[in-house]
């Protein structure tokens, strides 16, 4: 049912060729789109009317294309589109969730819907919620969650059919800094141990880039880049360097020893080109005698990468950006 | 246990709920039709409030005690020796029109605009049915949530009748009237779950939704009774003027305006296919006059009020929106 390479792999989890869609009155979601999304983490970047929905749509074989050919998981999405549903877990970026049942009750009527029989449906619901992470929580009424705990059931009815392949739209939306870290590792979790392949849409790139092997970025419909991560951000790895003082002395120091320090708030980023760099920053950091605070790699953040892209971050995330 | 794949750890003893990891899922799939139905099974069950709060319990147990009452007490009334008050056909008609009004105006909602409000559709349509299964699962449930709370009674009243008849005859007298009453109450459960979730299907907001349906049925009915009362009055004063003028009495034939002031109400209507299809009036608890063969006309507007409802209903679903 999934074409396969001989290795076993599969190909491309999605693919689109010449994608286009044009909804009545001349608006445009999707300009010839032509991506292939490998197996594993993606995350697909786009601004809010990039046309990400359209796409998801589309996929989910809900949407027929105006032009151009879409498959995922090899299957074609205009003609099967219930097999793909059957396959593809999906995760909607707004509320979508009864305030009078329990997590337990919802997740196990999902899987249901997914096409599982009665018993299984339990079983895995019971599973799914406890791999998000809600435990004895999951009996009691969703309408008393907490925003973390509500994307948490999302995520878990996602799961509940045993999908090959996610689809979460801003699965981070509504969450307090915690709650995005906690939701990011879960969904790198799911990626890595659960070999479920995974397509996280969202607008934050600095946020998403962090947990995604490749991405791919869209904008007005059209494809402005995909790649690995590694590519994106080759290259482009910065230490950060923070000292309770003396960050002036250091910096001289840095210089001196052929670096290209460059001061930032309270730290020093340095850019690293090699082992060696490490090195030089440890033995500077000891000859001063400086108390270091904070040595951390940090790769450039992918919005450098993309033009005009800085717009859609957050004041929290440009201050993160570094 | 289906869900045992075999990448689940050999030896774990049953009950261990730590961390197994990830398990796939190999067993059986559904069938599409297999999802309707467990759909349709959950929504029969909400629409008495099974799996929800006990709050959710309290209309369709008043509603359904309400109509059991007269099975009841005919058979108490036999039991004593006294005749049959309560017939299959008509059951209780203003009871009935009442109690039902009540249950679809309250219990709709809660099968479809619920899942409007909460925005759950697209976890649906995101899932291996097509978007026209949902409404069809939700009529299938609604359909046999009303035939419930109609024919049970019926069959209450049929037990109750036939414990105290004597003789075969007499219990073979009481099936023969039993089923027709059945076929009564599958009519006005097919209308009324069409009409009652179209109704509610146009807002998420539940209490504009309960709002909508009940004022459909009250409104109608109550147009449709006023017009066959102004029509009776006249029907009267008619035969006043006949014994006037000729000095005997002639009997009036129901007029037209009198058949077509049935028309207006889906309770009216249900009688009047129902004295058409049986070909007589029970003479007493009619909503309308014996229509004759304009019956005929009583039923093509309650099947077109019904494919409209359900044109309406399917309408409401098609778009399969994410949002």
């Amino acid at each position: 049912m999934i074409p396969s390479l001989p290795d076993g792999e599969v190909a491309a989890v999605i693919e689109t060729a010449a994608l286009s869609k044009v909804y009545p009155g001349d608006v445009t979601a999707l300009d010839g789109l032509t991506v292939s999304f490998a197996p594993g983490v993606t995350g697909l970047i786009g601004a809010n009317g990039a046309g990400k929905s359209t796409l998801i749509k589309i996929l989910l074989g809900l949407l027929d294309p105006t032009q151009g050919m879409a498959k995922v998981l090899g299957l074609d999405c205009v003609k099967d589109g219930m097999r793909i549903r059957q396959l593809v877990g999906y995760m909607p970026e707004h509320d979508c969730l009864p305030p009078d049942v329990s997590a337990t009750e919802f997740v196990t009527h999902m899987g249901r819907m997914s096409g599982l029989p009665a018993t299984a449906a339990r079983e895995r619901a019971a599973e799914a919620l406890r791999h998000v992470g809600l435990y004895e929580e999951r009996y009691r009424q969703i309408g008393g969650y907490s925003t973390g705990m509500k994307q948490r059931v999302k995520l878990a009815q996602a799961l509940v059919g045993d999908p090959r392949l996610v689809l979460l739209d801003e699965p981070t939306n509504g969450l307090d800094p915690a709650g995005r870290n906690a939701m990011l590792e879960l969904i790198a979790k799911i990626g890595e141990e659960f070999g479920i392949s995974i397509v996280v849409a969202s607008h934050l790139l600095g946020e998403i880039e962090r947990i995604c092997d490749h991405l791919v970025a869209i904008e007005a419909g059209r494809l402005l880049r995909a790649d690995t991560i590694d590519t994106f951000t080759k290259a482009s790895q910065t230490l950060v360097v923070e000292v309770e003082e003396g960050l002036a002395r250091l910096e001289r120091e840095l210089t001196r020893r052929g670096l290209r320090p460059r001061a930032y708030q309270r730290s020093l980023l340095v850019p690293i080109g090699g082992d060696d760099t490490y090195d030089a920053v440890r033995d500077s950091v000891a000859d001063l005698g400086l108390p270091l605070s904070r040595l951390e790699r940090r790769r450039h953040q992918v919005e450098e990468l993309f033009r005009d892209d800085t717009a859609d971050v957050t004041p929290l995330e440009a201050a993160d950006a570094g | 246990m289906p869900a045992d794949t075999p990448t689940a750890t050999t030896g774990a003893a049953a009950g261990v709920i730590h961390d197994l990891g990830y398990r796939r899922y190999d067993g059986p799939r559904l069938g599409r039709a297999q999802m309707v139905r467990a759909l349709a099974w959950h929504s029969f069950r909400s629409a008495f409030g099974f799996g929800r709060g006990a709050k959710a319990k309290i209309v369709p147990v008043i509603a359904f005690v309400a109509l059991l009452l007269p099975a009841v007490v005919n058979a108490a009334s036999l039991a004593n020796g006294n005749g049959q008050l309560v017939f299959y056909d008509t059951y209780q008609p203003v009871l009935r029109d009442l109690v039902m009004t009540i249950f679809v105006a309250v219990q709709a909602p809660e099968l479809v605009s619920r899942d409007l409000r909460s925005r759950v559709l697209p976890l649906y349509f995101a899932r291996p049915i097509k978007t026209s299964d949902y409404p069809l699962a939700k009529y299938l449930a609604f359909t046999a949530a009303c035939a419930v709370m109609i024919e049970v009674p019926l069959l209450v009243l049929y037990l109750g009748t036939i414990v105290n008849a004597h003789g075969g005859a007499a219990v073979w007298a009481q099936t023969r009237e039993f089923i027709p009453g059945l076929l009564v109450g599958l009519m006005w459960a097919v209308v009324l779950a069409a009409i009652s979730l179209f109704l509610a299907s146009l807002t998420g907001r539940r209490a504009f939704a309960t709002g909508t349906v009940a004022i459909f049925f009250l409104a109608t009915y109550t147009l449709a009774e006023i017009l066959l009362q102004v029509e009776n009055h006249g029907i009267r004063q008619q035969q006043a003027q006949s014994i006037q003028n000729a000095g005997h009495f002639v009997a009036p034939a129901v007029p037209m305006a009198e058949k077509v002031s049935g028309l207006f109400s889906p309770f009216t209507l249900f009688d009047g296919v129902r004295m058409w299809l049986s070909g007589h009036g029970t003479g007493q608890s009619d909503n309308v006059l014996y229509p004759g063969s304009f019956g005929a006309v009583y039923a093509l507007v309650l099947v077109v009020l019904l494919a409209a409802s359900l044109t309406g209903l399917f309408a409401r679903y098609r778009k399969a929106s994410l949002s």
